[in-house]
């Protein structure tokens, strides 16, 4: 009997320290909560979590009371947070205004509290991220670009000026690793580091009043087009087409190239003289050449130089000779007349004389010879003289066309030809004083002039031929024009006499030095 | 930034009729846009300075941190919240945003003398920072000084809030480095509510912009 109620005293002590040791192992106070969080979205809310301690087994109930060195208050949301958080809206917001935050954990067994403090809301604020995020390649000349748009997240109130909001946007090619970067206030950018044919991602994200960055937004993609085959397509079709109407002009010109070459080159006529047979000249006989210049002309004989006695008419462009004394051999371009003795009776005005091979009259056989040196490509322009003479005499004039020479209708008293001492450029044939007859009017002879015996002794031919009649008022007669000298090889002698001669007559011929004897000259 | 030159006409001298002519008064929208860039940056810098010597060496426990209460500037009754700031008027926010400014301009003379000496290793970046900090504050005050002329005679009130801290930070680091610390989180504060309530007038006075806001 004593046996058995010492076994159920001891059953029961067994059981009952069972049970107490398992009520000791599962239950008991609640640790108190850690790491507490707040985090403010729009500068306006703000939101509290903390991270729960034990809760010692039972069931345990937080709660959180605030002070802002007031009264203290409990949370007025523990829900809208989530669980271990608190909510704290508007009306509870304070913002640089300090929060004590005390957490209790309460169970059964006891309970456990932890303050936190928030000195600033501002400290938490972190905006969500931007919303919206667009992109469009935009492919507009020169080249494309993305156009990056997005907006400020939902809740954040951009309207007041109570929050200001910066964007950082980052752009990268789908590959690389290398993000662009842009900060700025706006809500878009334009992307221009583009390249045709690549993927491209964006991201936004946002900072409130220099506080924390949100979290960056989805990534958008984008990917630009490839170069238009359109465009190129369209712009090959252009340059072929022009091309056809170009390559058609080219095969044209080639077929009636003969036509163009008419048309923009037309043949130069080439030299014709008239009475000329290229032909005939071709053949190279000369007796053909000479008659196909010459016009099957027949020269009389020309007589021995000797036989003849020739007049001589000296014309002189210049009045220096008529006026100075001295006959200066210097003066080169002094045409000396030698007077011959003329009494030509003539009045002849002084001209510019113009002719042409036409009125080339032979009156006399011994210009046969003399023809030949008619062989002048420098044509004298001698105008055959008519009805333009003072004493009303018609004389006509036909001096020798493309020569210097000039023949005068011989006249009793000459001088030689040999007699001629010089002849200068000016063609002047200078005789020799002492021959000249009395008969001349001497009185404008120089003195100094001699003339040789014989033609060899001519000493120089000059380029200008001046005849003047030696002795009449010759003074007027012909001007000295300097300039003559270079005109003659235009052809046009400039004689502007304006006085009248009585009796002489000036002459200004255009030679190639060569004064001829033959009787070339003839005055009617 | 903000130009001394350009006073309201008004207050030029009057009998000289054409000197009206020629003035050209800047418009108080951008007026008021410059300021708030101005503080805007000084806004910037005073949280990177707080950033910049938390990095390095936080002295305090979260606990032991002086509290915001402690600041000389407490004293000053501000709107706390978006609504009630919406509802000061514009010549009571000038005359906020100006007292808080005029309450720094000894206590940044302390910084800026004591930065130079700081135990900290960014002392010299810390030291340019304070230095820009006081020019641009300068800068702010005369700016505020013009703009409040033009609002009227509450918006040129300024409260007095006289900093008693003293020019000596303490003796040992410690103690020289907390109390910096807390300077600073002062004026971080202080320049926040500066810029806030200029970015609110901006946009009240730009209705018909309201990009500027």
């Amino acid at each position: 009997m004593y046996n058995a109620r010492m076994r159920t005293h001891l059953g029961l002590v067994i059981l009952c320290v069972l049970s107490a040791a398992r009520v000791c192992s599962s239950t008991s106070a609640p640790e108190s909560p850690r790491k507490f969080d707040c985090r403010s979205r729009e500068k306006e809310t703000f939101s509290c979590w903390w991270e729960p301690g034990s809760d010692g087994g039972l069931p345990t109930e937080y709660r959180l009371f605030y002070t802002q060195e007031r009264e203290v208050r409990e949370c007025p949301d523990y829900v809208s947070a989530g669980a271990n958080s608190c909510f704290f809206d508007k009306k509870h917001t304070s913002i640089w205004a300090e929060y004590t935050m005390t957490v209790v954990a309460t169970n059964a067994l006891g309970n456990a509290s932890e303050e936190f403090r928030i000195t600033d809301v501002m400290e938490y604020v972190k905006p969500d991220p931007p919303v919206n995020v667009t992109v469009v390649v935009n492919s507009s000349a020169p080249s494309p670009f993305l156009e990056i748009r997005w907006k400020s997240p939902p809740d954040v109130d951009v309207r007041t000026g109570w929050v200001t909001l910066k964007y950082e946007l980052r752009v990268k090619q789908n590959d690389s690793k290398e993000w662009k970067v842009n900060i700025g206030s706006e809500t878009f950018f334009n992307f221009y580091n583009v390249y045709p044919g690549l993927l491209y991602m964006a991201q936004v994200r946002c900072k409130l009043d220099h506080g924390k960055w949100s979290e960056w937004s989805n990534t958008i993609f984008a990917e630009i087009p490839k170069n238009h085959q359109v465009e190129k397509y369209f712009w090959i079709f252009v340059f072929v087409f022009s091309l056809i109407p170009l390559l058609m002009g080219i095969y044209i010109l080639l077929l009636k190239r003969n036509v163009v070459k008419q048309c923009l080159l037309p043949p130069v006529p080439g030299p014709k003289i008239k009475g000329l047979n290229a032909h005939l000249l071709k053949s190279g006989r000369s007796e053909d050449v000479v008659n196909a210049l010459m016009g099957n002309q027949n020269f009389p004989p020309v007589a021995a130089w000797t036989e003849q006695v020739e007049d001589f008419l000296l014309v002189s462009d210049s009045d220096e000779w008529l006026l100075t004394d001295s006959f200066a051999s210097e003066k080169k371009k002094d045409i000396f007349i030698i007077p011959a003795g003329l009494h030509l009776g003539l009045e002849i005005q002084c001209r510019d004389l113009s002719v042409d091979l036409n009125t080339w009259e032979k009156t006399d056989d011994s210009k046969e010879e003399a023809k030949s040196n008619f062989l002048n490509t420098e044509p004298i322009n001698l105008p055959v003289e008519k009805h333009e003479f003072l004493n009303g005499e018609e004389m006509s004039i036909q001096p020798l066309a493309n020569t210097s020479y000039v023949d005068i209708q011989q006249h009793p008293t000459l001088t030689d030809y040999s007699r001629v001492k010089e002849v200068n450029d000016n063609t002047i044939l200078i005789l020799n004083e002492e021959e000249i007859p009395h008969g001349l009017d001497a009185e404008e002879v120089k003195s100094e002039v001699s003339v040789p015996d014989d033609y060899s002794r001519v000493k120089e031919v000059n380029s200008d031929v001046v005849f003047l009649e030696k002795g009449d008022s010759t003074d007027g007669c012909c001007k000295k024009k300097e300039d003559h000298y270079t005109d003659w090889t235009n052809q046009k002698p400039i004689m502007p006499l304006e006085s009248e001669l009585s009796k002489g007559f000036c002459l200004k011929m255009i030679a190639s030095g060569y004064v001829d004897s033959g009787p070339a000259f003839s005055v009617k | 930034m903000l130009e001394k030159k350009s006073l309201p006409c008004l207050l030029r001298p009057a009998p000289v009729v054409y000197l009206v002519a020629m003035c050209r008064a800047v418009p108080v929208n951008d007026l008021l846009d410059r300021a708030s860039q101005r503080s805007d940056k000084m806004h910037s810098l005073s949280t990177l300075l707080t950033q910049e010597m938390d990095s390095h060496f936080p002295p305090y426990g979260r606990m032991q941190m002086p509290r915001p209460a402690d600041c000389h500037t407490s004293a000053l009754q501000t709107p706390n919240d978006k609504e009630q700031a919406l509802q000061v008027s514009e010549s009571d926010l000038m005359s906020l945003a100006r007292s808080l400014l005029q309450a720094w301009v000894d206590p940044l003379a302390v910084l800026s003398t004591s930065a130079i000496t700081l135990p900290h290793p960014s002392k010299s970046s810390i030291s340019s920072k304070i230095q820009e900090l006081q020019e641009h504050s300068k800068s702010l005050a005369d700016g505020l000084d013009i703009l409040s002329g033009k609002m009227g005679p509450s918006a040129q009130a300024i409260s007095f809030l006289p900093y008693t801290g003293g020019t000596d930070l303490g003796q040992d680091r410690v103690t020289i480095l907390n109390k910096f610390n807390f300077l600073l989180s002062c004026l971080r504060r202080d320049s926040h509510k500066i810029d806030s309530f200029l970015k609110v007038l901006r946009c009240r006075a730009a209705k018909l912009q309201p990009e500027l806001c």
